[in-house]
């Protein structure tokens, strides 16, 4: 029973700014979306219209095919983790954790295994977590949670990186044990890009690409060789971006299909793969013009 | 909190809030408790003592009434629609909240006056109450008039406060907003509480009958404040957007 | 474990491909699900079902509903003539490509391959 997404003709604005403009997004249920987009993109106000948070300007919202806002039976199966979670600082971990058994799907003997495996200490209060810690306790919360659409928004910082790779793990686990629509929301975009099915890149408001991730590895690459010959084999083609070291020439591509491939070999050309962070780089450049 | 569903949720909610700022402020209440009773036993030993400790203590629990109900909204919006709670939901927690707050400390104020008169007639001393021209309390009969307005005095200070968290964290002024509006309220309740008509505890000269207008008038008003108290605190949470973090 | 320029799926297609070439995985033989995929490589079970989908277009792999993933029977001959034919293109064409841009004439080339033979046999 997981839940898909419906936004339609989105707008999020707070006072004169406008977080989200004209948003039409669709999320399938039970997969792993990745949502990237740069500093102030709309992710975080993305995140939030989904769980709730907030209401949107105009346009429609579903989840589960339902509008969310203050919809009980839909919100108690939504889990929005923020960056450092939400919780009463002055309560303790455990209290904090058992906070979650508000929502009748909540798992806390799931929570406490959790809390034992990352090293949590109950009894501490929760203003007295490391940070890292603290990013811990709200990723915790989010997986105990077992809703049907779990969104982790920048949940990572302050994590080092075995603790972030053991809650990838984790994650990956509880995804397939029990298969529900996660969306994660982050800036370490190579470190989590083979978890996802899918990724929603969000620039300026708005919705840049909406694809599966393998529609984005292999679909850039950078060909590198004599100006001339580089220039040659690039024209006509979508070039993300271009640099110059005496003869040589580098151009990334948007896309690259098979026969061009082979003309770039043929003209001896060296073909290097872009990866999704250097793609979403190249996508969300602020100078680069048009989609 | 084993069998909740998402019917009685906001009612376990409300409990739970309630017995969760019981035990966090329980060691301010003793403290409070044994303030109200000492203090005027150290009075005591040098002069007649002619006025209640438990006035005051009323007195400092309204405030604080107002201020628990606000900061713990404040704080627990965003906590509470994190864990997949309606604001409608909260709202009505926090009516389940306010209202057993309300009782206990009415009962408490109750006990703890109706305890005072009993070893304040023991010692040969008058329980009055603090004001220009004091006001004793001479028979039980009166203690008990004099509480009777308490629990709808407590329930208007956690509305107000309730009101004003709500506002606070409906608003982008956040705390900010506490910085007019908390001299404002206590004024306010100041004046109410030495001005007649409104006299002491501000509904206390109506329901023992000393002021001018009628008792049930009084009441009628007050409920008429809570009543809309309660609506527009309610009407702040329902459309209470969950603010950004702090980056 | 990847590298970022083919996408992941045909990576582990290619994968499941050498291990039934190189004997580890038998025709007729059981392969692991997805999902012990996914766990094992830390990647999207999705992913790993497309790298099955294909070996199943290819007649590589079976389905027996309910049961899982088998290589079939004549998957290494399959997979033997495919390489073969892939061979040219995927292998020499590249080589000659370089070996032009090295100025290495053809008939070095040859006589390198030539003193390979033995290892050929």
């Amino acid at each position: 029973m997981s839940f898909a997404v419906n936004l339609r003709d989105v707008t999020l604005r707070y006072g004169e700014s406008e977080a989200l403009a004209d948003v039409n997004l669709t999320l399938e249920a039970g997969k792993i979306y990745g949502l990237l987009g740069r500093n102030g993109a709309g992710k975080t106000s993305l995140l939030s219209l989904l769980a709730a948070f907030r209401r949107p300007t105009s346009g429609e919202v579903l989840v589960g095919g339902e509008p969310v806002w203050e919809n009980a039976p839909i919100v108690s199966r939504v889990a929005l983790v923020r960056e450092g979670g939400d919780f009463d600082d002055s309560d303790s971990v455990k209290s904090a954790i058992s906070t979650g058994e508000l929502r009748p799907s909540f798992d806390a003997a799931y929570a406490l295994k959790l809390a034992d495996k990352f090293e949590l200490p109950l009894k501490k209060k929760v203003r007295e977590l490391s940070r890292g810690k603290r990013s811990v306790l709200a990723a915790i919360t989010g997986l105990a949670a077992r809703a049907e659409l779990t969104m982790f928004d920048e949940v990572h910082l302050g994590m080092d990186a075995p603790t972030r790779d053991a809650f990838y793990k984790e994650l990956l686990a509880e995804y397939m044990d029990r298969p529900h629509t996660v969306v994660m929301s982050t800036h370490l975009i190579d470190e989590v890009a083979n978890y996802l099915e899918e990724v929603v890149i969000v620039d300026r408001g708005r919705v840049l690409v909406h694809d599966e991730v393998e529609a984005f590895q292999g679909r850039g690459a950078t060909l590198t060789g004599p100006a001339d010959k580089v220039d040659a084999v690039a024209a006509g083609l979508e070039v993300l971006a271009e640099q110059r070291l005496g003869g040589t020439k580098s151009a990334t591509v948007a896309a690259l299909d098979g026969e061009v491939r082979a003309r770039a070999a043929d003209a001896g050309l060296e073909i290097g793969p872009v990866g999704l962070q250097d793609l979403f780089i190249h996508l969300t450049d602020p100078e680069r013009t048009g989609a | 909190m084993s069998e909740l569903t998402l019917t009685n949720r906001r009612f376990a909610l409300g409990v739970g809030i309630f017995t969760d700022c019981l035990k966090y402020f329980a060691w301010w209440i003793v403290a409070g408790v044994i303030a109200a009773i000492a203090i005027p036993l150290i009075v005591g030993q040098w002069a007649d003592v002619n006025m209640s400790g438990w006035y005051h203590a009323g007195n400092v629990a309204k405030i604080w009434t107002a201020i628990l109900a606000g900061g713990f909204l404040y704080s627990l919006m965003p906590t509470l629609v994190a864990v997949g709670v309606t604001r409608r939901e909260i709202a009505g927690a926090m009516g389940v909240f306010g209202l057993l707050w309300v009782l206990a400390f009415a009962l408490l104020t109750l006990a703890g006056f109706l305890a005072e008169h009993t070893y304040y007639d023991l010692l040969g001393w008058s329980q009055g109450i603090d004001q220009e021209t004091p006001m004793p309390l001479e028979t039980y009969g009166e203690v008990f008039a004099f509480i009777l307005p308490y629990p709808l005095t407590y329930a208007v200070y956690f509305t107000g406060g309730a009101l004003i968290g709500a506002g606070a964290y409906h608003s982008d002024a956040g705390w900010f907003m506490f910085i007019p509006v908390i001299p404002v309220g206590l004024a306010l309740d100041d004046l109410l509480s030495k001005v007649d008509p409104w006299g002491p505890g501000w509904l206390v000269h109506f329901v023992t009958g000393r002021a001018e207008f009628s008792p049930w008038v009084a009441a009628a008003v007050a409920v008429a404040v809570l009543a809309f108290g309660v609506w527009a605190t309610r009407r702040l949470i329902v459309n209470s957007p969950i603010r950004g973090k702090a980056a | 474990m990847f590298d970022d320029g083919t996408p992941i799926y045909r990576q582990i297609a290619d994968q499941i491909k050498a291990e039934i070439m190189n004997g580890s995985l038998e025709p007729g033989g059981k392969v692991m699900s997805t999902n012990q995929y996914a766990a094992f490589y830390q990647i999207n079970p999705a992913t790993a079902q497309k790298a099955f989908r294909e070996l199943v277009d290819e007649g590589v792999l079976y389905k027996q509903r309910g049961v899982g993933m088998f290589v079939a029977d004549d998957a290494r001959e399959r997979l033997a003539a495919d390489f073969r034919e892939r061979f040219f293109e995927t292998v020499l064409a590249p080589l000659v490509r370089e070996a032009r841009q090295a100025g290495i004439p053809l008939t070095d080339i040859i006589d390198y391959l030539r003193t390979q033979e033995g290892a050929l046999q």
